[in-house]
Formats: structure tokens, C-alpha cells, sequence
């Protein structure tokens, strides 16, 4: 019985020990993403706690802050491929999976994809403008990101490393087709990216060079920062790691009843009615969500259990893109949704 | 008031108290008074020891003829040589305007007791004293009509200013006090002003600890309650650099703050045992420094 409980200590102590160095290459990974990517340390975390919780990514910014950029920094800091294509209006679900072209016998030939192609060892997949796409490829999307697999050529494909980055294009309505709702609520984040606040991150990206030039800038970054390929077994591990008590438990169901029934809660907007504003979301798969990223977000802070304001830092991010709200508000929602968050935690006791 | 002589002795002649029962009438002087004078007189009823008198018999003060009024009526009981003595103090004022030296009647009155033997009736007889002019009857002719009169003292001077200046002063320092008094009590115009929420509290935890030696976590949680109060909205301890910018008065305890997030957070969160005395302590001084910080701002 002592063997089996000595030998049980050990693996503990292993994983603890594992998890410890793990942590420190975690943000030295934030260290080199933040060597071509400056000013953006919140966004960096966000990602890295997505990487760790194994979840996709829906990027929000505007054109030209780097969030390619910042992509493919953080595929060559995972040491893996990189894939990236664009939403366009006429774009089909074959167009993401197969290369057509003319051989050089004039002949029509078919490819895998570059998606395809890399598919065993693809840590990061950038869908760009995904709401130029027609539902068609959304669906395809949604089968990629619940499954890590689509299939081809008349057989399965695994993606067993991938996380999908997506970006809407917020400034034209014209000719785009915003995700349903069953769609946001599989991203993992919504992550706002925007310009840097800080004065000498702006000056240098306007005036140096160096973050002209994509190319070099990306070779900063040193490469296999971290092994893609042990992701999925250290975000096991975070998971079964960090501890949640009691008292968090009940933190979190508090607020989720706080989000679905905000009156009840005593949670009140100024020139909102809280009765029919929300209709729907706030899934358990987005409260589980939290908890993931909220784990993550422990661990990268040096913890074994969680705290509430690992639940409050990331809670926006994962939960404010799967609220949907009556229509009258929609053109308004996220910042109805982004208020009603804030307010949930103003009026949740803790602990 | 000495009583110089005895005016009158009379022994009741009833058989029964023949030798028990006397009175005696006092009085300062039987002569000399003049108009408005207060006349004094001490009337010693001596009775047997058992004896309970009417009190409902005793004079009234009020007007007793045209020129003579009683003023007051004062009665002490004592024992005296086995007996009881009953000792009435009577004031009359006298309104006789006497042209010549002459007696005016006191009139007498009847005092009601009971004794072993049954009711019975003392007599307390008239008594006369003796009134004087003021002037002569015919004065001296003078020319003028005035002459007759005497002039009106002269007033005495009152500087008001000085009790004006007190009293005003008195005014303000009352004023003061009431607003002390209100704004303590939160009356209004003091209602605005912000609850005593670490106060309160502090005599919370005190009254707690003393009761059953105190949960730490409910008394940690309290405290998160209250600051979550002050702070208007729930207080993590990502918040509290925001909070204590907007309270300043608390930024001499943000180690003090520190201390606390982190024993809640190892409590509640970390999963650490509660029987802890010296974070009991600790928290307890924590709380009466946020008090007296609040007080202070």
C-alpha cells in the first residue's frame, strides 16, 4: 500500500515539477512573441492562455495592428507551420481543403491544401475576415475547430495541434455573414486587439524600421520556443493541477446565474431592462471555458488553485462573444455586454 | 423667625383633653404694623400622641376680610414630652390703611382631629394685633400738588451687553453642539455623509470574538463585505491600488491590505486550515486601523 502511495507522491511531485519548468518557458514564449509584437503584453498573455487551455481564438482589431504578425510569431515561437487564408464572399468549403490548378501539362490538377498539407504538425490556422465567408466554409470551420479533423479526399484528416485564429473584419456590413451564434460559442476567446496605448510603442512602430519589415522582424523571435507538440499533455496536466475551492466554485455558479438572470442577482444597468435583455448563451461550454482559461491563467501566475481574479481577468474574453442579446440592442450589444459583465462581477460577493 | 413674645395661651376646655390638649399663639410683635406689612404668627397646637389631624381643616391662604389676606400656611409635626405638637407657621398681610394707632382682629379657625375617642373640633381662637398710620391725617399745606408726592427712585442703570454677548454665545455654542450631535448621528443635513461601515464592524468582530472566540473566515468574510462597500462595488485584490487612489485615507494601510487579500485568499481559495489566532489578531487590528482611518477622513 506505501508503494502504491510513494509511487503515486512521485508522479505527483514529477508533474508539479514539469508544470514548474513548463511555466517558465510559458513566459519566456511571452518574452519572444513581445520581441516582434510591442505594447500588446495583455494580448500576448491572452494568446499564450489559449495555446495552454487548447482553445481557438477570435481575433477583433482593426486592419494593420499586427495581428498577423503576431500569429506568425507565435507559430514560429511553437516551432510549427503556419497556414493562413482569407474569407472572401465566393470562397467554398473545397477552396480551404484543396489546391486546383493547371499542371504544367495542361492538365486540371488536385492538391491538398496548404491546410491539409500541414495538418499533423499545424499549431496555428489564421482565418482571416471569416465573416466575408458564406456559412458553407463557417461550417467546415465549426467541424475543424469541435473535431481537429475534416475530411478529404475521401478520408479523415487529424489536426492534432491546431488552434484556430480567426479574425472578423468589423468595419463593412456589406457582403459579410456574421457567425451564428453556435459558431462564436466555439471560440475559446474573443481577443480585442488594438493599438498600443503607450507612447514609445507607437513612436517606435511608426519610426523604426525594423517593424516595417514583417520578414525580419519575425526572425527575432527565436524559434521552438516551446514544442507544439507537448501542448495538449501540459494543458491535461494545468487542468488537473490547479485546484478550484469551494468558495470559487460558488464564485463562478454565482456569476454565471448573475449573467442569465440579472435581475435576480440584483445586477441593474441604467437604461437597460435586464428582464429581456439576455436570450441566450452564457453555455456551460462557455462557463467551462472560463474555468479552463481561468486554470491557465493560475498556473502562468505561479498558483495551484484558482483565484477570482483569474476568473474576472479573463472573463470578458471568453464570455462576453457567446452573450446574445434581444435584437433592439444588437447593433449596440457588445458594449451592452461588455457593461453587463462588469456589472455581474459589481454585484457578485466573493468569496 | 424668632418669636419674641407670647401673645395668647389658651387651654382647651374640652373635659376629655382637659389637660392634654393647649394652644399657643406666636407672633413677632402684637403692634406696630402698617399697611402691606406681612405679619408672622406660630401657632403650637399640643394634642395627645394618637391624635391624626384634617389637614383638610388647616386655613386656607386667600383673602380673610376686606384689609387682611393669609399669604401661606406652613405645618411641621413633631412629639413633645409624649404629646404631639403640630406647629403651624401662618403669614397674613395686612391692607389696613390705619387713619389712627388701633387693633385689628385676626380671626380665629377650627382645626378637625380624630383620637381614640372620635372626631373632635379644636378652636383656634381670633387674636388681635395692633395697626399704625403711615402720615398724619391733616399734612402740612404745601404750594404745589406734586409737593405731596415723593419723587420715583431712580432706576438703576442695566448694561445689556454683556449678557446679550453671553447669551448669544451660549446660542452658537449650542448650535455647534447640535450639529456635532447631527452629524455623528447621520441626522440630516448630515444624512449624505458616508456610513461608518469599518466602525460598525470593528464592534462586530470585537462583540464576536468575545462571544464565541470568532470564525475567522465569516469575520474575514465580513470584512470583505464591508469593503466591498466602501468601494461601492465587489473589492478583489487586483482593486485595491484603485481603491486606496480613491480613499486615500487608507493609504497608510496597504500593507495592511495586502496582508488581508492574501490570508483570504490562502483561506478560501488555497484551501489553508481557519484555526489560525494570529491572523485572528490580525485582522482584528486591521479592521480597528480601517476604523479609525474612516473616522479620520
Amino acid at each position: 500500500m506505501f508503494g502504491a502511495l510513494g509511487q503515486a507522491l512521485n508522479e505527483t511531485l514529477h508533474v508539479v515539477q514539469k508544470l514548474s519548468d513548463w511555466r517558465a518557458r510559458a513566459l519566456e514564449f511571452e518574452q519572444e512573441i513581445q520581441k516582434a509584437v510591442i505594447g500588446q503584453a495583455r494580448v500576448v498573455r491572452l494568446v499564450t492562455i489559449c495555446i495552454f487551455a487548447r482553445g481557438h481564438v477570435l481575433i477583433e482589431g482593426d486592419v494593420g495592428v499586427g495581428k498577423t504578425t503576431l500569429l506568425r510569431a507565435v507559430s514560429r515561437a511553437l516551432g510549427g507551420d503556419f497556414a493562413r487564408v482569407e474569407g472572401t464572399v465566393d470562397m467554398m468549403p473545397s477552396d480551404i481543403l484543396y489546391h486546383t490548378y493547371l499542371g504544367e501539362d495542361g492538365r486540371p490538377r488536385v492538391d491538398p491544401s496548404e491546410l491539409l498539407r500541414h495538418a499533423e504538425t499545424l499549431p496555428v490556422f489564421f482565418f482571416n475576415e471569416i465573416n466575408r465567408a458564406r456559412p458553407q466554409v463557417h461550417s467546415l470551420l465549426l467541424r475543424l475547430m469541435a473535431e481537429r479533423s475534416v475530411s478529404a479526399f475521401n478520408r479523415v484528416h487529424h489536426f492534432p495541434y491546431l488552434n484556430v485564429f480567426a479574425d472578423r473584419n468589423m468595419v463593412e456590413r456589406e457582403e459579410t455573414f456574421e457567425l451564428p451564434a453556435a459558431a462564436r460559442d466555439r471560440f475559446f476567446m474573443e481577443i480585442l486587439m488594438a493599438a498600443p496605448d503607450d507612447e514609445e510603442a507607437r513612436r517606435r512602430l511608426v519610426f523604426d524600421p525594423a517593424f516595417h519589415d514583417t520578414e525580419t522582424l519575425l526572425e527575432r523571435v527565436s524559434p521552438g520556443t516551446l514544442d507544439y507538440r507537448e501542448t495538449p499533455a501540459v494543458a491535461r496536466a494545468i487542468q488537473t493541477h490547479v485546484r478550484s475551492s469551494e468558495a470559487l466554485e460558488r464564485y463562478v455558479l454565482n456569476l454565471w446565474r448573475a449573467l442569465v438572470d440579472p435581475s435576480s442577482a440584483g445586477v441593474s444597468l441604467p437604461d437597460v431592462d435586464l428582464d429581456s435583455l439576455v436570450k441566450g448563451g452564457a453555455s456551460p461550454r462557455g462557463l467551462a471555458a472560463l474555468v479552463r482559461a481561468a486554470r491557465v491563467r493560475a498556473w502562468l501566475e505561479g498558483r495551484d488553485y484558482l483565484i477570482p481574479e483569474d476568473v474576472r481577468d479573463v472573463f470578458i474574453e471568453v464570455m462576453a462573444h457567446r452573450i446574445f442579446v434581444d435584437p433592439i440592442h444588437a447593433l449596440r450589444s457588445d458594449d451592452i455586454v461588455k457593461r453587463l459583465c462588469r456589472a455581474a462581477f459589481d454585484a457578485t460577493p466573493v468569496p | 423667625m424668632r418669636m419674641a413674645c407670647v401673645a395668647l395661651m389658651l387651654a382647651a376646655s374640652l373635659p376629655a383633653f382637659a389637660q392634654e390638649t393647649t394652644v399657643r399663639i406666636h407672633s413677632a410683635r402684637p403692634f406696630g404694623y402698617f399697611v402691606g406689612d406681612l405679619i408672622h404668627a406660630r401657632i403650637d397646637v399640643s394634642v395627645p400622641a394618637d391624635a391624626v389631624l384634617s389637614r383638610a381643616s388647616l386655613p386656607n391662604p386667600g383673602p380673610l376680610s376686606g384689609s387682611l389676606d393669609l399669604r401661606d400656611v406652613k405645618l411641621r409635626e413633631t412629639m413633645e414630652n409624649g404629646a404631639r405638637l403640630w406647629r403651624l407657621d401662618l403669614t397674613y398681610q395686612n391692607f389696613y390703611v390705619a387713619l389712627d394707632a388701633r387693633d385689628i382682629e385676626v380671626p380665629g379657625f377650627d382645626l378637625s382631629i380624630t383620637t381614640a375617642t372620635g372626631a373632635q373640633t379644636i378652636a383656634v381662637p381670633a387674636w388681635r394685633i395692633g395697626v399704625s398710620p403711615l402720615r398724619e391725617i391733616a399734612p402740612q399745606k404745601q404750594e404745589q400738588a406734586s409737593d405731596y408726592l415723593r419723587p420715583d427712585g431712580s432706576s438703576a442703570f442695566v448694561d445689556e451687553a454683556t449678557p446679550l454677548n453671553l447669551a448669544f454665545g451660549a446660542g452658537a455654542a449650542a448650535l455647534l453642539a447640535l450639529a456635532l450631535v447631527a452629524r455623528d448621528r447621520a441626522w440630516p443635513p448630515f444624512q449624505q455623509r458616508k456610513a461608518r461601515v469599518f466602525s460598525a464592524l470593528a464592534r462586530q468582530i470585537s462583540t464576536r470574538r468575545g462571544a464565541d472566540g470568532g470564525n475567522l473566515a465569516v469575520a474575514i468574510q465580513s470584512v470583505h463585505r464591508a469593503l466591498d462597500q466602501a468601494n461601492g462595488a465587489i473589492l478583489l485584490s487586483g482593486d485595491v491600488p484603485e481603491f486606496l487612489r480613491r480613499h486615500p485615507e487608507f493609504e497608510l494601510l496597504r500593507v495592511d491590505f495586502e496582508r488581508f487579500f492574501e490570508t483570504s485568499k490562502r483561506l478560501f481559495f488555497g484551501g489553508e486550515s481557519s484555526e489560525d489566532d494570529e491572523a485572528a489578531e490580525q485582522l482584528a487590528q486591521f479592521v480597528s486601523r480601517l476604523a479609525r482611518q474612516e473616522r479620520a477622513g
